[in-house]
C-alpha cells in the first residue's frame, strides 16, 4: 500500500493515463450493460411481473404468445390452475398521440390480475376500462383519460396505473376478454400462465408448456439482441485485459530499475509483487466508481426514449468482472518483477 | 563464526576474446568492528569485488562466507534476505527509489524490516550527515553528492552488521569525506559494525583499521 501510493502520487500522469483507460472502458460497459437490461426489460418487464413458473401455449405457436390459439378442448386438457391470457399488440391513439401497446386480456378472479403492481388509481372493473403500464403516465396520461383503438374505435378509459410493464418492447395495458372482444371481434385465449410447476402427469396433446424462461428466449428479437450485447460486452472485458496488460507491462518495463534498487536494499520481492497488485486494484477501483458515477449520471440525462437501466446487480457483476480482469492484467508484470536482477541495474 | 571471507575468488565477464578478468585468486578477511579500506584505480575491479563480498552478484571461482555460511549455498530469496538483515548496501549510483522522499526511503527501510536504528540514533545521524533539511525532498531534486550521504544514511538506519559501501564519497568535498569516513569509523567501533568502503581516494587510507589495495582485479593486502 505504501510504496503503491507514493509511486503513484509521484506519477500521477503515468497512473492517471492507465486509471483513465479502465475508467473509459468501464463507461462503456455500464453503458452497454444498462441498455442490454433496459432493452431485456422492454422485452418481457410484463412476464417478469406475472412472477410465474410456466405457460402452456399451442404446440403450433413455437412459443410466441400472439400465434398461440388455445380449443376449448386444450384448455379442458389444461385445466383450471393457471391464469388465461390473450394478448394483442395493436395501436393506441389519442389526441395527438399514437404508439404500440400490448392489450393484454386477464380474468379478475386469476393470479396475474390479483397480483397486478398496481401504483394509482384500481384495477379495470367495468366494461371498456384498462390498467395500464406507468410509461402512459410518463407519457402524460392521467386517470380517466381514453385510449382510442384506431380499426374497433373503441375507447378505453384508464382506471389504473401499474408499475412501469412491458411486452415485445411495447408498454402494456390489461383489460378484460370481454373488452378485449370489442376491439378484435373474436375470443381467443392464447395462453394459459401457472405461477408454480404444473404437475407432470398432466397429458398435453396439442399445446405444450414452456418455463418462463424458455418462453422469454422465445420472445421475438430478443435472444440475438441480448447475445449481441453480451458479445460486446466480453468482448470489452478482453480489451480490458489486453490494455491493463499491456499498460501494466511497459510501466513495469520503465520501473526495472526501480524493483532493481529495492531489490539491492534486501527489499523482499513479494512485497514488490503485493504492491503492484495493490496498486493495480487502487486503480481498477477507481476507473470503475468513476465510471459507475458518469453512468449514473448519463442515465439521468439521456432522453427517456433511450432505454438505460442501471441494475445494481447487473452494474455490480460487471464492475466486478472489470477488477478482476485488471488484476489477470496485473499478472503478466509479475514474472519480470520476479526476473529483475539487481546487479544488472547497477552497472560499474 | 561472525566475519566475512573471501577465499581464492575469482570472477570473469564474457567469454573467449572478450573475456574480463574482473578479479583474480582474491582473498580477504574481516572480523567485526572494523573499518576496511579497498583501494584501486578506476577499472580496477573494487566494484565487483563489493558486490560479490556482499552476495549481490555470484562469484565464477572461490567461496565466499558471511558469518560462516556460504553465499553460494543460499537462495536468492534468502540472498535479499541477508541484504535486507545483515548487509547495508551503498552503491555507487542509484541508491535511491525515484518516487519516494528522503523521509520516505527511511519509512520504507520501516516497513519491511521490524527493527532498526533508535530515534535518537537516526536523529543524530541525520544531523552528522547534513540530511536534516533534505527530508522532504525526493533524489532527483538532490546533488550527486547528497544523494550518496542520503544512501549511505539510509543503510545505516537499516542497522546492519555489514555496510559496505563503493565509493560513498567520490561526490563530496575533502572535508565532508574525512568526516564522513571518521563517522563510519567511530560506527564500526564503537557498534561492533564492519564496514568496508572501496575508493580510489588514498586521502582516506590514513584513517583506515586495515587498507586492502586492488589492481587488475588482483588484490593484496597493504
Ligand atoms: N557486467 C559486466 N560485464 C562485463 N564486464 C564488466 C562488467 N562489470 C564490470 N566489468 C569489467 O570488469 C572490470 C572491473 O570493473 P569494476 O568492478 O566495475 O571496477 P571499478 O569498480 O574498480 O571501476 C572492468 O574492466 C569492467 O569493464
Ligand atoms: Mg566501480
Amino acid at each position: 500500500m505504501f510504496l503503491a501510493i507514493r509511486e503513484m502520487k509521484h506519477d500521477k500522469v503515468r497512473y492517471g493515463l492507465v486509471i483513465s483507460l479502465i475508467f473509459l472502458v468501464s463507461y462503456l460497459v455500464f453503458i452497454l450493460t444498462g441498455l442490454a437490461t433496459g432493452l431485456s426489460d422492454l422485452n418481457k418487464s410484463a412476464i417478469e411481473q406475472w412472477n410465474a413458473a410456466e405457460i402452456v401455449l399451442d404446440k403450433d405457436a413455437q412459443g410466441r404468445l400472439p400465434q398461440s390459439y388455445l380449443s376449448a378442448h386444450d384448455l379442458r386438457q389444461i385445466g383450471k390452475k393457471g391464469a388465461q391470457l390473450a394478448q394483442f399488440s395493436t395501436l393506441v391513439k389519442s389526441h395527438n398521440y399514437k404508439e404500440n401497446a400490448q392489450l393484454l386480456a386477464i380474468k379478475r378472479q386469476e393470479f396475474i390480475y390479483k397480483k397486478l403492481p398496481l401504483q394509482e388509481g384500481k384495477k379495470f372493473g367495468a366494461a371498456r376500462t384498462v390498467v395500464v403500464s406507468a410509461k402512459f403516465k410518463q407519457d402524460g396520461f392521467k386517470l380517466g383519460d381514453s385510449l382510442t383503438i384506431p380499426n374497433s374505435k373503441v375507447h378505453l378509459k384508464i382506471v389504473g396505473f401499474i408499475t412501469a410493464s412491458s411486452l415485445n418492447v411495447a408498454p402494456v395495458m390489461y383489460t378484460s376478454f370481454e373488452t378485449l372482444k370489442e376491439v378484435t371481434k373474436t375470443r381467443s385465449i392464447n395462453g394459459v400462465v401457472f405461477q408454480h410447476s404444473g404437475d407432470k402427469h398432466l397429458k398435453l396433446k396439442d399445446s405444450r408448456r414452456y418455463s418462463i424462461a424458455q418462453f422469454i428466449e422465445q420472445l421475438p428479437g430478443y435472444s440475438a439482441q441480448q447475445l449481441t450485447f453480451n458479445f460486446m460486452i466480453g468482448f470489452l472485458f478482453v480489451i480490458i485485459l489486453i490494455v491493463i496488460s499491456i499498460f501494466l507491462y511497459i510501466l513495469t518495463l520503465q520501473k526495472l530499475p526501480n524493483f532493481g534498487v529495492m531489490k539491492a536494499q534486501g527489499i523482499p520481492t513479494g512485497f514488490l509483487i503485493r504492491n503492484t497488485l495493490v496498486q493495480t486494484l487502487l486503480m481498477s477501483i477507481l476507473g470503475v466508481a468513476v465510471a459507475l458515477g458518469l453512468a449514473f449520471v448519463t442515465a439521468l440525462i439521456l432522453p427517456t426514449q433511450v432505454p438505460i437501466k442501471l441494475d445494481w446487480n447487473e452494474i455490480g457483476i460487471a464492475g466486478m468482472g472489470i477488477i478482476v480482469m485488471s488484476l489477470a492484467g496485473a499478472l503478466i508484470p509479475i514474472r519480470q518483477i520476479i526476473k529483475v536482477d539487481p546487479i544488472q541495474m547497477i552497472g560499474g | 563464526m561472525q566475519g566475512l571471507k573471501l577465499s581464492a575468488v575469482s570472477k570473469f565477464y564474457g567469454t573467449g576474446t572478450g573475456k574480463t578478468i574482473a578479479l583474480e585468486q582474491a582473498n580477504f578477511e574481516v572480523g567485526k568492528g572494523e573499518l576496511v579500506l579497498v583501494v584501486g584505480p578506476s577499472g580496477s575491479g573494487k566494484t565487483t569485488f563489493l558486490t560479490i563480498a556482499g552476495g549481490l552478484q555470484t562469484p565464477s571461482k572461490g567461496k565466499v562466507m558471511i558469518n560462516g555460511r556460504d553465499t553460494a549455498t543460499l537462495t536468492a530469496k534468502e540472498r535479499t534476505k541477508l541484504r535486507l538483515t545483515t548487509i547495508g548496501f551503498v552503491l555507487q549510483s542509484y541508491n535511491l527509489v525515484p518516487f519516494l522522499t528522503v523521509e520516505e526511503q527511511f519509512e520504507l527501510v520501516t516497513k519491511v524490516k521490524g527493527h532498526n536504528l533508535a530515534p535518537a540514533r537516526f536523529n543524530k545521524l541525520l544531523n552528522d550527515l547534513g540530511l536534516k533539511q533534505l527530508l522532504r525532498k525526493y533524489p532527483s531534486e538532490l546533488s550527486g553528492g547528497q544523494q550518496q550521504r542520503v544512501a549511505l544514511a539510509r543503510a545505516l538506519f537499516a542497522d546492519p552488521e555489514y555496510v559496505l559501501a563503493d565509493e560513498p564519497t567520490a561526490a563530496l568535498d575533502t572535508e565532508r569525506t574525512l568526516q564522513i569516513i571518521k563517522l563510519l569509523k567511530k560506527l564500526a567501533h564503537e557498534n561492533q559494525k564492519t564496514i568496508i568502503v572501496v575508493t580510489h581516494d588514498l586521502r582516506l587510507e590514513a584513517v583506515a583499521d586495515q587498507v586492502y589495495q586492488i589492481i587488475d582485479g588482483k588484490l593484496s593486502k597493504q
